[in-house]
């Protein structure tokens, strides 16, 4: 009959130096193989390293060089054209969006002031913030034909905080002025479609407007 | 004996070569080279976009009548080449029934932020003239200004009445040119 496991085959107590030095060859030996693993790990990383650096370097020399080809390609003065075209187009597009044109204002003062009614001077500026100012001087008839002038202006919108000014009524009954107002600047945008009439470049005889 | 101090060799071995060698080498050439690839991956990237965005403006601006890019570069020109203006100036002028004179040019140095333009990719300058002449021959020169083919804008005129019909005009126009 077999003796279970767990009762001793001998009554002879196992020395404890035996115990010890079994313990320490197992460790002796658990901490070489650590030991040479570590090492043997280190030197597949640094062989893998010397040779991924070269892969590296390599790829590097190849990009360069075809870096190089790609800028050789590259024409400067091809790409300060196309920004020269760009900049033109861009900033024509911007200028005539401010493009002043005045005929749009001698064109309403023609049809609103009456023919009673005539500037002696006119002065007409815009400023850095497209404010247009109008400054002048003229002679009425009468100061009814001063006052439908006046009418007309406030009635337009378009010519605004006219103030007539410096009011003085002449011997023949003439009234002179001073006028002083601010332009819409849509009366005086550029509309590509906006052509002069003929009839402008002719005669102004028919015009209610005269200098 | 041997057999304890070789293990312990050998991390030490170990520890040398990953922080002499593998350690230096990793960080330094080869993220250098890391570096640089990618560097020179995006370049390359942008030069391939460059080349087809060059291939299609190029298409796109031989889509353009030359005669309109003529007219362009005309409308906003290269340089201020005032003299050449002054010239079509005193053409229209006499084509207007105006007589021309005290033609005078002066820089300036606001008109683009007025414009509300890009300060250094156009330039102006201000020219202003004399003229005499009917109001209809000021009228039909205006619109000639007007629809110059180089840009000129009207910035301020003032006219003097007579009693003989020929008014004494002062015009200042502005005239702008590409950088």
């Amino acid at each position: 009959m077999a003796l279970p496991p767990t009762i001793p085959t001998s009554f002879i107590p196992q020395s404890a130096s035996a115990a010890a030095r079994r313990f320490r060859t197992d460790f002796v030996g658990a901490f070489g193989f650590f030991g040479y693993s570590v090492l043997g790990v280190i030197f597949a990383l640094a062989i893998g390293v010397f040779f991924y650096g070269r892969i590296l370097a390599a790829t590097q020399v190849s990009k360069d060089t075809e870096l190089a080809k790609a800028e050789a390609t590259i024409d400067s003065a091809t790409v300060l054209g196309f920004v020269r075209l760009r900049d033109r187009l861009n900033l024509s597009t911007t200028l005539l969006g401010n493009h002043v044109a005045f005929s749009g204002f001698f064109k309403l003062i023609e049809t609103i002031l009456p023919t009673t009614v005539r500037f002696t001077s006119l002065h007409l500026a815009v400023d850095d913030a497209k404010k247009v100012k109008l400054d002048g001087s003229g002679v009425a008839k009468s100061f009814n034909a001063l006052a439908v002038a006046s009418t007309e202006f406030a009635a337009g919108g378009l010519i605004k905080e006219a103030v007539f000014s410096n009011i003085v009524i002449n011997k023949d009954d003439s009234v002179s002025f001073a006028l002083s107002a601010m332009i819409d600047p849509n009366l005086i945008a550029f509309l590509p479609s906006s052509a002069i009439p003929s009839a402008f470049a002719t005669s102004t005889a028919s015009t209610t407007i005269s200098l | 004996m041997s057999s304890r101090i070789l293990p312990a060799l050998a991390l030490l071995v170990s520890i040398g070569i990953f922080f002499t060698y593998v350690d230096p080498i990793w960080s330094g050439p080869i993220a250098a080279s890391k570096a640089a690839i990618a560097s020179d991956d995006q370049a390359l990237a942008a030069a391939s976009r460059y080349a087809t965005q060059q291939n299609e403006l190029a298409t796109a601006r031989s889509a353009i009548d030359p005669a309109d890019l003529t007219r362009l570069s005309s409308f906003l020109p290269d340089s201020v080449d005032n003299v050449r203006l002054v010239l079509d100036l005193n053409a229209l002028a006499a084509r207007s029934g105006l007589s021309l004179s005290n033609i005078n040019v002066t820089a300036n140095t606001a008109s683009a932020e007025s414009a509300n333009v890009s300060a250094s990719s156009v330039g102006s300058a201000d020219l202003s003239l004399s003229a005499i002449g009917t109001y209809a021959a000021l009228k039909t020169f205006l619109g000639g200004v007007e629809k110059s083919e180089r840009l000129l804008d009207v910035k301020d005129i003032s006219v003097k009445g007579s009693d003989t019909g020929v008014y004494t005009y002062q015009v200042q126009l502005r005239l702008y040119w590409l950088r």
